[in-house]
């Protein structure tokens, strides 16, 4: 992967656009938007496991402390996605396609493969994050619910923002 | 960091996956007071776990030792036992002997009776089996002439011809002893016998080892009129200078009449000589007397 200006300028646009989602808008308390996820779940196969583990956990605290969250609840989700991804990679690609460096994008994978890819991404993302934040299981219920519906929006988020931004570069 | 090896990168990455979900959890805990005490109650409910963990250890590894203590405990709570015993003897030949001596009540209990041995006919009892503890350093139990050697010798007191029983039965005969160790012939050993009684009848025959499975032993030469249940207790008799009399050794598994004559018993041991530690020496006080008696008279 090279860093180029485009990938940092990347970074840089999906944690403010974040920290503006988290900030202004605002559905229901059932409804937790984030969709920077996605950049994590679309960092190019053979990226150095190190440098996706720093990126993450750099953006998870960055949006932390400018959303004025609890600085670490995004980073420690972020970087466990981070550790999980070239794995999920490995289960979501078969064996030849690995082989050289592409971006895990909807142009590579097909509709029904690239959602199931986000879908279980941000399972393992908002999970991490929920047991973090929670630490046991009081209001199992309503968590639970927050989840599944945050998962459920979130993954029509980032196909639409996949759809709109990155599909068309790629053709 | 291109030309390492994919295990040194994978370890390298998950130390710093490690290294950085440590850091979003101090900073988590740092910012939030609901985080801050679940992640306190899990640290110290892993350090309770810990410490009940460490104290099991060092519990378990400080058995040997109360292992020890209780087994000299043991022995020599046996030794008075075989005092009193002793005692209770004398003052049964002495009703027989003495009737001159006007009893007040003969069932009383034997507390008084050997009161009444002390004062009365002063008799000068000693016990007649001494008990040397030892433990088992070496063993056999898959042949048919096993073995034992046990960490007591000539030192402690030992000599040939001594029999070895613990207080799940009888273990074998001291064959041959040197400065701090004897070499013990297992019951487990198909030319050793010991003399047995079934406890209800008193009836009583060799019991041999058969040397087919180490928990069973054949108790014959018992007469086809003598009566039994499967389950009864079968001891040891006390007819040989060996062992003390009324040790438990098994219970009556089956049987079968062999000729007409004699029963066969099968009895299952209480001793388990694949698990066998400890073990006590019996020492028979009288032994050189009975033999002597024995030597002089025999045909």
């Amino acid at each position: 992967m090279k860093f180029n200006f485009a990938s940092v300028l990347q970074f840089f646009l999906f944690v403010i656009a974040q920290v503006v989602v988290t900030s202004y808008v605002n559905f229901s308390p059932y409804i937790y938007i984030c969709f920077y996820p996605l950049f994590i779940l679309s960092m190019p196969t053979k990226t150095p496991h190190m440098i996706l583990l720093s990126l993450s956990f750099s953006m998870g605290l960055l949006i932390d402390i400018l959303t004025n969250g609890i600085w670490g609840m995004n980073a420690a989700a972020a970087t466990f996605l981070a550790y999980i991804q070239p794995a999920l990679l490995k289960v979501i690609f078969s064996k030849g396609e690995l082989e050289n460096q592409i971006r895990p994008g909807l142009a590579d994978l097909g509709m029904i493969r690239y959602t199931i890819y986000i879908f279980s991404g941000l399972l393992i993302h908002l999970s991490i994050f929920s047991i973090i934040e929670n630490f046991g299981t009081p209001f199992i219920f309503e968590n639970l619910l927050r989840m599944v519906i945050s998962i459920i929006i979130n993954t029509l988020i980032i196909l639409l923002i996949e759809f709109g931004v990155f599909y068309k570069n790629t053709r | 960091m291109t030309n390492r090896s994919p295990l040194v990168k994978s370890i390298a990455a998950f130390i710093l996956f490690v290294i950085l979900e440590a850091v979003a959890l101090v900073l988590i805990s740092n910012e939030s007071i609901i985080q801050q005490i679940r992640i306190m109650g899990f640290y110290m409910n892993m350090q309770e776990k810990t410490i009940k963990t460490k104290t099991d250890i060092k519990y378990y590894f400080s058995l040997d030792e109360v292992n020890e203590q209780l087994m000299a405990e043991n022995t020599r709570l046996l030794q008075e036992l075989a005092k009193y015993k002793a005692a209770e003897e004398a003052v049964d030949s002495s009703y027989s002997d003495t009737t001159t001596v006007n009893l007040p009540q003969p069932d009383s209990n034997v507390v008084s009776k050997m009161n009444l041995a002390v004062k009365q006919l002063s008799v000068p009892y000693k016990a007649k089996f001494t008990y040397i503890p030892a433990k088992v350093v070496g063993s056999s139990s898959n042949r048919k002439h096993n073995y034992l050697i046990i960490n007591k010798g000539k030192v402690d007191g030992l000599d040939k011809d001594m029999g070895v029983i613990s207080p799940q039965g009888v273990v074998g005969v001291i064959s041959a002893v040197s400065d701090n160790y004897a070499y013990v012939i297992s019951y487990l050993n198909v030319n050793q016998s010991v003399s047995a009684k079934l406890s209800g009848s008193n009836a009583f025959g060799p019991m041999i080892w058969d040397g087919k499975r180490i928990n069973y032993a054949v108790l014959t030469e018992i007469p086809q009129h003598i009566k039994f249940h499967y389950g009864d207790t079968v001891r040891t008799s006390g007819f040989s200078t060996l062992f003390p009399p009324d040790l438990p050794l098994g219970t009556v598994k089956k049987s079968k009449i062999i000729k007409g004559t004699h029963h066969e018993i099968q009895v299952k041991l209480f001793q388990d000589f694949k698990t066998l530690l400890y073990v006590r020496v019996v020492k028979n006080n009288d032994r050189q007397e009975i033999d002597q008696l024995s030597k002089g008279n025999e045909i």
